[in-house]
């Protein structure tokens, strides 16, 4: 019987995927226009970096910074998560409702909405990657890649996705409460992760102390840790510790999101009709 | 008339669901004390509402607006937790959101949907065949028959937004109705559908209730829909129960006359106007009198003996009038007494 249930509910996220899939597919402007928001800051930190003296600490060169910033948006991509935009604007115009009365749960419809706009952005963004590292290839240095940094790029990015949807989900369940949690998710998950998660400037240049904290918090491993990967610049011991501390933060988010999730069904007033 | 547990399929006690609302003044200088110093306003929203439904039964569940019935709804169906009392739907608490439970009910809002918006009904349907784990043939077997009972074959390809309010409706009724739940809540089903389309939703809803044997709980303004459906009727108002029972007991009680028109050939009228029976309106020829039952058939077989008679109606007061006299009694807190067959009405007081 659990078997069963597995085997049901598999199937009932796959159908749920497909079906944001097929929606999506009616947009296809929208997501041009959303991949091209994904593209613009990073060329624009890139160009940036590449333009200013770097100092002898830096560990960074011109080919670091070039292969940084042409996997930032297809890595961002992966791991964004929509879910703090949805669930709120659903529970202020109560059609979170509907979902709630599916043998079905409300989360996992809205982060599968989520992850099938990341999936088909790839298809604006993996060719604009492709292309640009190919324009660019003689600037980078890539010699050091193998199969196995590449897999341990993907876990990276598959764990930072996860870490993400996760604070993005705990932060969206503070709708219950709240009527807006843009501000909320600004502060948590906006400015912070911007600074701490390598997006304006790679955490692997990070002065010690300020990298020893970005590697304890969560937001290293949405975004810099699978890039770090690819340059060849960590040990197998580092990667692992990586992984441990996203498994740990998914866990503890995890946690939150069911505590809140539980005490926010109790007050949550079905308004709407 | 008792029922056993097993025929049960829903039982309240003393349920009670009350909402604090944010108050707020006009005004700049209003809203400013209301950030630093916010007013609440509780609503009592369901107060010990006690009821028991049988298995198979439709329930009219009639109300004002405001009454507390989709409430009552929300609480039965999970979506909201109650403040206090107990529930069991099906020998669930709903609120806990049993998957079993879920996959036994269905709630149908008429201005709401289930249908995704982007998409054809026929590919909201294969999404929820997979959410609720129906098989191939299960699937199939049922959406020809409600495809064909809600006659929506030429419409199940067409996205779900460009479709009329009708089309949509009939489309939200099978797509609620695919997993054959046991329990069916309707709140304002035919609301904003003309008049041919209500007919056609209830002569559906008659027809499927005959080969399926679903609970259903209604609500609906219009009475039509409460006269044609329901086998019994719940009256709440200010959240409090008023009246359960036959629809039947409740005409009779709140209006034991009948409305009998009557045109005459000419001359003046030509049988005696006895107790029991009294003239409201008369124009010309015509007459109208409310008539205590017991006094009909005598009024009507002395007019059919006179031979002069043009036309003889008679009607039962419309539902909407007894319905609404019925609220505007309670809540003027009139004292009603209780009726028998096993219906009751109660008063504020007995309630709280």
């Amino acid at each position: 019987m659990i078997q069963n249930r597995i085997s049901q509910s598999f199937n009932a996220h796959l159908a749920t995927l497909q079906a944001h899939f097929k929606i999506i597919f009616t947009y296809r402007g929208m997501m041009l226009i959303q991949a091209v928001r994904l593209i613009l800051l990073p060329l624009v930190l890139a160009a940036a970096w590449l333009s200013i003296e770097k100092t002898a600490e830096n560990p960074y060169s011109d080919a670091d910074y070039l292969l940084y910033y042409l996997l930032v948006p297809v890595i961002l991509n992966l791991t964004d998560s929509r879910l703090v935009f949805r669930f709120p604007m659903a529970v202020r115009d109560g059609s979170l409702s509907r979902e709630l009365l599916k043998p079905f749960p409300p989360l996992s419809g809205y982060a599968l909405e989520s992850i099938a706009n990341n999936l088909i952005q790839l298809v604006y963004l993996l060719p604009f990657t492709l292309l640009a590292g190919y324009a660019i290839s003689d600037r980078l240095q890539l010699g050091h890649l193998n199969l196995q940094l590449l897999l341990c790029m993907l876990v990276a990015i598959v764990l930072g996705g996860l870490v993400r949807m996760l604070i993005s989900g705990s932060i969206s369940l503070v709708g219950f409460w709240l009527e807006d949690v843009t501000t909320l998710n600004l502060i948590l998950n906006g400015g912070i992760w911007a600074l701490l998660g390598g997006m304006i400037v790679p955490v692997a240049t990070f002065p010690q102390h300020i990298r020893s904290i970005a590697e304890m918090l969560p937001y290293r491993y949405m975004l810099s840790f699978p890039i770090e990967i690819v340059t060849g610049r960590l040990s197998q011991a580092q990667i692992l510790q990586g992984f441990a501390v996203t498994i740990f933060w998914s866990l503890f988010f995890a946690l939150i999101m069911r505590l809140i999730w539980k005490r926010g069904l109790k007050i949550y007033a079905a308004y709407g009709g | 008339m008792t029922q056993t547990i097993n025929e049960v399929a829903i039982v309240t006690r003393q349920l009670s669901r009350s909402f604090s609302i944010r108050q707020k003044s006009e005004g700049l200088a209003a809203s400013l004390r209301n950030f630093f110093s916010p007013v609440y306003k509780t609503v009592n929203a369901v107060c010990d509402l006690e009821m028991s439904i049988g298995r198979g039964e439709i329930i009219g569940f009639l109300g004002p607006n405001g009454a507390g019935k989709t409430t009552t709804l929300k609480m039965l169906s999970g979506l909201l937790v109650p403040s206090s009392g107990n529930i069991e739907v099906l020998g669930f608490t709903p609120f806990n959101r049993d998957h079993d439970f879920l996959k036994s009910i269905s709630l149908v809002m008429g201005q709401k949907q289930n249908l995704w918006w982007d998409l054809p009904p026929v590919e909201t349907f294969e999404i929820h065949r997979r959410i609720y784990g129906l098989s191939d043939e299960q699937y199939r077997t049922r959406i020809d028959e409600l495809v064909e009972m809600l006659e929506i074959s030429d419409c199940l390809e067409t996205q779900t937004r460009k479709l009329s309010l009708g089309q949509r409706m009939r489309c939200e009724l099978a797509v609620s109705l695919l997993h054959q739940p046991s329990i069916l809540f309707l709140d304002e089903p035919t609301i904003g559908l003309d008049i041919l389309m209500q007919k056609k939703i209830r002569s559906f809803l008659l027809d499927y209730h005959r080969r399926f044997k679903p609970t259903i709980l209604l609500t609906s303004h219009y009475m039509d829909d409460v006269a044609a459906l329901a086998q019994r009727v719940i009256v709440i108002n200010h959240g409090c129960k008023i009246f359960d029972g036959r629809l039947r007991d409740l005409t009779d009680h709140m209006r034991p006359e009948k409305i009998m028109t009557v045109i005459i050939n000419n001359g003046e009228f030509p049988c005696q106007i006895r107790d029991g029976c009294r003239l409201i309106h008369q124009e010309g020829q015509l007459y109208r009198f409310l008539v205590r039952r017991e006094v009909v058939g005598e009024l009507a077989a002395c007019l059919y003996n006179t031979g002069q008679i043009a036309d003889l109606t008679i009607e039962d007061a419309p539902l909407e009038e007894i319905i609404g006299q019925l609220f505007t009694d309670n809540g003027a807190g009139a004292a009603v007494s209780a009726s028998g067959q096993g219906s009751t009405i109660s008063t504020p007081a007995q309630t709280s």
